[in-house]
C-alpha cells in the first residue's frame, strides 16, 4: 500500500473481511463491488480518501475506482442524509409523471438534486430505472420501496420519515 | 515450453458488396471491409484498441442474420454475405447520427477538430442534421488540465480515450464518470487531470471534446501544413506530424493521426502512431521567442567584452579566422570540437569531416560521451555493430523481458510501452530496479513485473555477475558455449566470486538471482532491455558486457528473437556513434586505429585523416584547462551546463583562446564563447535520425531555417569556404548520398546472419579477454541505508524532460516547471518534511562542500534512503553536489549518484 494515503483505515473486522473477499478472484480488480459495499457500510460514504485506499489495495488508480463509484447510484460519494430518496426518472417513470414528483419533492424539501436538507435528514437524487415500471413513477428510501407515487402520498412519505415513524406507505408494492 | 512457431494462418472467404475478400480467421468485419477500401464507419472501434462496440455506427447488413450488425466487433466467418451500403444500413447509421446530435452541439465553426471530425464527416454524408428538439444536454465548463482541454458536450461516449489510456498507455488516468445520458469523462473526483500527458486520448478522441489546449483556438485543420518526421527527444524514435504554419515558421501543434484517419502515420513508425508528451507538447522550443536569431561576436575581439550582435558576414569570417590562426600556429592538434548527439546525422557527418580534415585534429566527441559510448563499444564488440539485432517488435512477442537499469516510462517511454505489452500479452517480465512497486497515473514498469529484482542502487553489475554465475553454475549454458575453451575463463571468474558476495553487494537472496537466471535460460524468445543506470554508471561498460555474456552463455544474443537492447536517451546517439563523432571511431563505425578503415575512408575524401588517438570531452576539456587546446568548436552541445562544476568545464572554456558555439539557443557555454552562431532546429531542414534500434529515420523540412538561423552542416561548410576548403553541398540528401556511398549498408538493419561471424569471434577472442577484470564487485560501495540523515542522491531524466531542450518548451513546463527531490515518504516522516517543504542537501563527502535547498515531492515509488532528482534542471544547483568521476575504459563522466546528507531547510 502507498504509504502516502494512511490517512484512513478499515477496522480490523473489514480488514478480514477484505482479505477474504480478495482470495475470491484472480484478478484483484474483481474485487471492487464487494469491496466498495463494504466501505459504505464501514464509512457511510465512500470519500476520496477511501477511494484512494481502495485503488491502491487493488492495485488500480483512483480514476479506475471513481468510474464505478460513480456509475452505481447506490453508493455515495459524499455524506447522505438519514433518508437517501433515489427517484426513478427513466421512460416509464417519466410518462407516469416523475418530473411532477420531483419538482413536489425539491419543493416540499427545498433542496435541488444531489443535496442534502441543513437539519441532515433527506438527501434527494435521482437515478436510472428501478425495475419498477409497472408501478410507475417510483422511488426508493433507503432501500425500500415507494410506488405509483403521487403527490400526496409523497407529503404522507415525508410526514412520517421526519416523525421519526415508518412511514404508513407500505413499501414494495404493498399498496 | 515454447510456443509453436508454425501457426498455420487459417483464412476465411467472405463477400463484401459482392466484392470476394480473403482474410485471416478471426478478422473484424470492418477491418476485412478496409481490406477492399471499403470504409464503414465507426466511432468507438478504432485499431489500436479492442472491439467494444458501444455506438452502433458500423452497422452493416449480413445475409441470413435477422438484425444488422455490429461490424466492428464481429469476426468473419466462412461464406458471410455482408452488404454495407443498402438504404436500411444507411438510415441505421443516419438514425445513430441523429441520436447523437441531439446533444452534440453544432459548434463545429469553433471547434479546433472541426475539417477533420468523422462526426462532422459523416453527418454530411448521411444527412443527418439533429432533428430532436429536446434540451441539449449541457456540462458546467471546467478547467482539466494545463494540456489538456475537455469540452464534454462534444462529447459521443464512445470511451476511445478511456480505453486508450488503460490499453495502451497503462496510466488509467481517465475515467468514464456518472452513467448512462450523464456520462462524462473526467479524472476523479474533480481533479485536474494528472497524468503522463502522452496526448494520445486527445489525438484519438474523433470529436472535439478533448483537445491540445496549447493551440486552442488558434488554427483551423486545413490551414496547417503536414510535415512527417521524426522526433527530435529522445532515441525512440518516433514518427510524428508537425502541423505548421510555414508562412508564419512556426509549429502549430503535433500529431500522429487524427480523428479516424487510417493511412498516414496511423499504424506506422516505430512508435505506431502512439507518442510521449515530449512528442506531442514538447515542441513549442521551435517556436520560442529566446531562439538565437543573430550571430553574436565579442566586440573587439577581446576576452572581456560583451557579446554583439553582427552579420553571418562577419561572424562566418571571425570564426574562419580565428580558426586560420590557431592552425597556422599551433596545429590541427590545438582544436577540440564537441557535438551534440541531437544533430541529424548529415550535420554530425559534416562536422566530423570539418575537424578532421580541415581544423586537422583528432580530437573531436559528442553527447554520446555521457553514457551512450559505453552502450555502443560493448555491442559493437559483442555484435560487430552498435545496432540493436532484436527489435520492438521483438520485444512486443518475447515471452520473456528482462529490464535492469531504466525507469523506462521515464527515460524510454515508447520504448516502455512495448515491453508494457508484451506483459499483457502474458511474457514474463523481469524487472531488476531499486524501485519500488507503487501504481499511479504515471506509470510504472515495475508494477507489471512477474519478479522484481529489488536491488540495492548502483548493484546492476552485481546483478549481472550473478545471473551469469547461475546460468554457468546451474549448468544453464546453451551448448555451443558449455563446450566452449572460453567458457572455463568465464567458470573461474565467477567461481571467484561467491554467493555471499552478490548478496552483499545486491542486497537480495542469491535464490532470487537464481531463479530469475532460471527462467531467463528457459526463455525461447527472451531479449534484455537495459538503460541509464547500466550505461551510464562507472562500470556502464563492463556491465553491457555481462549483459552480454549472459546473453551469449544462453545461446540469446543472436537468436531469433531474442537479444540486448540498449535504450539510449538523446534522439541520435546511435547516429552520432555512427557517424564516427568520437575520437576513435570513423563513419560506419570503422575504427580510427585500424589502417585499413583509414585508407579506405580517406581515399574517398581525397585527404589524409589525423591519426588518434584524439582526446575524448574530458580528456579535452583537461588539456584547454592545460592550455594545450587553443580552440573550441561546439556544435550544439554544452558542457558547461551539462556537466556539474566540479568537472571544470567553465574553466575550460574560458582558458581556452577561441570559442566557436554554434546553437539554438544562447546557452552557459555559448556565454562564454568568441563567436555564437544561431542554429536551425530540426523542423528547419532536411535529414536523417537514427534511432537506438539503427532505423535511420528522416527527418523533414517543415518550413525554411527560422529568419537569421542556418542548418547546422551548412554553417560548416560556410566557415570552411571562408577557410578556404571547400566542403560544400546542396542539401541534406547530397549528404545522405555521400554517407550511403562511403557506407552502402547505413540505411539497412544489421542482419542476424551477418553478425554471426562476429559473434564468434567475441566467443573465441574476447569473451575471455579480461575476464577477472570484468567479474569484479566493487568492495567499497556500501549500500545499506544510513542512518544519521545520510541518503543516495540519484539524478536521472525524467518523463517531461530531456536536456535542456525541453525547458525551453513552454508546454513541457507547464507540466514540470520546477525540479523536487522525491522522496520516499517515510524519509519525508523522518526528516520531518511534508510535500512542498524545503530540505537542505549536502554533499557527504569529498571536496563539495556547498549546500542546496530544495523542494520535496513524495513518492512512494523511491524506496527509502534513495532521493532522486531530475537532471534537467541546473536550479536548484543540486547537480554540483556531485564530483565527476571516469569510467576508466570509456572516458565517461559520472556524475549520476552519490551520497547526501539532508535535514530540513
Ligand atoms: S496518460 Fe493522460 S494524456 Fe495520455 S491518454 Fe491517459 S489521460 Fe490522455
Ligand atoms: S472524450 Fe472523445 S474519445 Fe472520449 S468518450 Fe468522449 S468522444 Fe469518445
Ligand atoms: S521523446 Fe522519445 S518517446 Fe517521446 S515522442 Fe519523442 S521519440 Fe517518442
Ligand atoms: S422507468 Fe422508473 S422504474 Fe423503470
Ligand atoms: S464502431 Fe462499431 S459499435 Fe462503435
Amino acid at each position: 500500500m502507498n504509504p502516502e494515503t494512511k490517512k484512513v483505515e478499515f477496522s480490523e473486522k473489514a480488514q478480514k473481511e477484505i482479505r477474504e473477499i480478495l482470495t475470491h478472484y484472480p484478478d484483484k480488480r474483481s474485487a471492487m463491488l464487494p469491496v466498495l459495499n463494504l466501505a459504505q457500510a464501514e464509512f457511510g460514504h465512500i470519500s476520496e480518501d477511501v477511494m484512494v485506499m481502495i485503488a491502491d489495495l487493488l492495485d488500480l488508480t483512483p480514476p479506475k475506482v471513481y468510474e464505478v463509484l460513480t456509475f452505481y447510484t447506490l453508493l455515495n460519494e459524499k455524506p447522505v442524509g438519514k433518508y437517501l430518496i433515489q427517484l426513478c426518472r427513466t421512460l416509464s417513470c417519466a410518462l407516469a409523471g416523475s418530473e411532477n414528483i420531483l419538482g413536489h419533492l425539491k419543493q416540499r424539501l427545498g433542496i435541488g438534486i444531489g443535496e442534502t436538507t441543513p437539519d441532515g435528514l433527506f438527501t434527494l437524487k435521482t437515478v436510472e430505472c428501478l425495475a419498477s415500471c409497472g408501478t410507475a413513477p417510483a422511488m426508493q428510501v433507503n432501500g425500500a420501496f415507494y410506488e405509483n407515487l403521487t403527490r400526496g402520498k409523497v407529503d404522507k412519505i415525508l410526514d412520517d420519515l421526519k416523525r421519526g415513524a415508518q412511514p404508513v406507505l407500505k413499501p414494495m408494492g404493498e399498496n | 515450453m515454447s510456443e509453436s512457431v508454425q501457426i498455420k494462418t487459417e483464412t476465411v472467404k467472405l463477400t463484401i458488396d459482392g466484392r470476394e475478400v480473403v482474410v485471416p480467421k478471426g478478422t473484424l468485419v470492418i477491418e476485412a471491409a478496409r481490406a477492399l477500401s471499403i470504409e464503414i464507419p465507426f466511432f468507438c472501434y478504432h485499431q489500436k484498441l479492442k472491439s467494444d462496440g458501444n455506438c452502433r455506427m458500423c452497422l452493416v447488413s449480413i445475409e441470413k442474420m435477422p438484425k444488422l450488425q455490429v461490424s466492428c466487433s464481429l469476426p468473419v466467418s466462412e461464406g458471410m454475405v455482408v452488404q454495407t451500403n443498402t438504404s436500411v444500413v444507411a438510415d441505421a447509421r443516419k438514425g445513430v447520427l441523429d441520436f447523437l446530435l441531439a446533444n452534440h452541439p453544432l459548434d463545429c465553426p469553433i471547434c479546433d477538430e472541426g475539417g477533420r471530425c468523422p462526426l462532422q464527416n459523416y453527418s454530411q454524408k448521411y444527412t443527418a442534421y439533429g432533428q430532436f428538439k429536446e434540451e441539449k444536454r449541457i456540462y458546467p465548463k471546467d478547467y482539466f488540465s494545463p494540456l489538456i482541454e475537455k469540452e464534454m458536450n462534444r462529447c459521443i461516449q464512445c470511451m476511445r480515450c478511456v480505453r486508450y489510456c488503460d490499453e495502451v498507455i497503462d496510466s488509467q488516468a481517465l475515467s468514464s464518470v456518472n452513467r448512462g445520458f450523464h456520462v462524462e469523462i473526467g479524472h476523479y473526483a474533480e481533479k485536474q487531470l494528472d497524468c503522463e500527458f502522452c496526448g494520445g486520448c486527445v489525438q484519438i478522441c474523433p470529436v472535439g471534446a478533448l483537445l491540445n489546449r496549447l493551440p486552442l483556438y488558434e488554427y483551423r485543420p486545413w490551414m496547417l501544413t503536414q510535415t512527417e518526421t521524426t522526433c527530435a527527444y529522445c532515441a525512440d524514435g518516433c514518427s510524428l506530424r508537425l502541423e505548421s504554419r510555414p508562412q508564419t515558421r512556426e509549429v502549430i501543434e503535433v500529431t500522429s493521426f487524427w480523428g479516424n484517419e487510417t493511412k498516414s502515420v496511423w499504424g506506422s513508425g516505430r512508435n505506431e502512431g502512439d507518442l510521449c508528451a515530449k512528442g506531442t507538447f514538447g515542441y513549442e522550443f521551435v517556436n520560442s521567442p529566446h531562439r538565437l536569431t543573430k550571430p553574436l561576436v565579442r566586440k573587439g575581439g577581446r576576452k572581456d567584452g560583451p557579446l554583439v550582435e553582427t552579420s553571418w558576414e562577419e561572424a562566418l569570417e571571425t570564426a574562419a579566422d580565428g580558426f586560420r590562426r590557431i592552425k597556422t600556429q599551433h596545429g590541427g592538434a590545438a582544436f577540440g570540437a564537441l557535438a551534440s548527439a541531437r544533430c541529424t546525422n548529415e550535420s554530425l557527418y559534416v562536422f566530423q569531416k570539418f575537424v578532421r580534415l580541415i581544423l586537422g585534429s583528432p580530437n573531436l566527441d559528442s553527447s554520446v560521451r555521457y553514457g551512450a559510448v559505453n552502450a555502443a563499444r560493448a555491442m559493437t564488440e559483442l555484435t560487430g555493430t552498435p545496432r540493436w539485432l532484436t527489435s520492438y517488435e521483438e520485444i512486443t512477442r518475447a515471452d520473456l523481458v528482462f529490464v535492469i537499469g531504466t525507469d523506462i516510462t521515464q527515460t524510454n517511454p515508447i520504448a516502455g510501452l512495448k515491453v508494457k505489452a508484451a506483459a499483457k500479452r502474458g511474457a514474463k517480465l523481469i524487472v531488476a530496479t531499486p524501485l519500488r512497486r507503487r501504481i499511479s497515473t504515471l506509470s510504472n514498469i515495475v508494477n507489471r513485473a512477474t519478479r522484481h529484482l529489488a536491488h540495492a542502487p548502483g548493484a546492476e553489475r552485481a546483478i549481472a555477475i550473478g545471473l551469469v554465475k547461475a546460468v554457468l553454475e546451474e549448468g544453464r549454458l546453451a551448448e555451443r558455449v558449455a563446450s566452449h575453451r572460453s567458457t572455463q575463463r568465464l567458470r573461474d571468474a565467477v567461481a571467484a566470486i561467491t554467493p555471499k558476495q552478490i548478496e552483499r553487494a545486491t542486497g537480495l537472496p542469491y535464490e532470487e538471482i537464481k531463479a530469475a537466471a532460471g527462467e531467463w535460460a528457459s526463455a525461447s524468445r527472451a531479449v534484455i532491455v537495459f538503460g541509464e543506470s547500466v550505461i551510464r554508471a562507472k562500470d556502464g561498460y563492463e556491465t553491457v558486457r555481462i549483459l552480454g555474456d549472459l546473453a551469449l552463455s544462453t545461446g540469446k544474443l543472436i537468436a531469433d528473437g531474442c537479444g540486448l537492447a540498449p535504450l539510449m536517451e538523446e534522439n541520435n546517439e546511435m547516429g552520432a556513434y555512427e557517424m564516427g563523432v568520437v575520437p576513435d571511431r570513423l563513419p560506419g563505425v570503422g575504427r580510427l586505429d585500424d589502417e585499413s578503415d583509414r585508407d579506405r575512408i580517406s581515399r574517398a575524401w581525397k585527404e589524409p585523416i589525423p591519426a588518434g588517438p584524439g582526446l575524448t570531452m574530458m580528456e579535452m576539456l583537461k588539456a584547454a584547462r592545460d592550455g594545450k587546446i587553443k580552440a573550441l568548436y561546439l556544435m550544439g552541445e554544452n558542457p558547461v551546463g551539462s556537466l556539474p562544476a566540479s568537472a571544470g568545464a567553465a574553466e575550460a572554456v574560458e582558458a581556452t583562446e577561441f570559442v566557436v558555439c554554434q546553437d539554438l539557443f544562447l546557452t552557459e557555454t555559448g556565454m562564454k564563447a568568441d563567436v555564437v552562431l544561431p542554429a536551425a532546429s530540426f523542423a528547419e531542414q532536411n535529414g536523417t535520425f537514427t534511432n537506438q534500434e539503427g532505423h535511420v529515420q528522416a527527418v523533414r523540412k517543415a518550413f525554411d531555417p527560422v529568419q537569421g538561423t542556418r542548418p547546422d552542416w551548412e554553417i560548416l561548410s560556410e566557415i570552411a569556404l571562408e577557410m578556404g576548403y571547400p566542403l560544400e553541398y546542396e542539401d541534406g540528401a547530397e549528404i545522405s548520398h555521400e554517407i550511403a556511398r562511403l557506407w552502402p549498408g547505413w540505411r539497412e538493419l544489421p542482419k542476424r546472419s551477418e553478425q554471426e561471424e562476429a559473434v564468434a569471434r567475441y566467443l573465441n577472442e574476447e569473451l575471455a579477454e579480461g575476464v577477472s577484470e570484468r567479474y569484479r564487485l566493487d568492495r567499497k560501495t556500501d549500500h545499506s541505508v544510513a542512518p544519521n540523515h545520510r541518503f543516495r542522491l540519484v539524478l536521472g531524466p525524467v518523463l517531461f524532460h530531456s536536456g535542456k531542450m525541453s525547458l525551453k518548451a513552454d508546454g513541457l513546463m507547464k507540466v514540470m516547471g520546477r525540479p523536487f527531490l522525491y522522496m520516499a515518504p517515510e524519509d519525508a516522516e523522518r526528516l520531518g518534511v511534508t510535500e512542498g517543504r524545503l530540505v537542505r542537501l549536502r554533499s557527504a563527502y569529498g571536496p563539495v562542500q556547498r549546500s542546496v535547498d530544495v523542494e520535496v515531492k513524495m513518492d512512494a515509488k523511491y524506496p527509502p534512503g534513495l532521493v532522486f532528482f531530475p537532471e534537467s534542471f541546473n536550479e536548484p544547483p543540486v547537480k554540483d553536489l556531485l564530483t565527476v568521476e571516469l569510467a576508466p575504459v570509456s572516458g565517461v563522466p559520472v556524475f549520476k549518484t552519490t551520497e547526501v546528507l539532508i535535514e530540513k531547510a
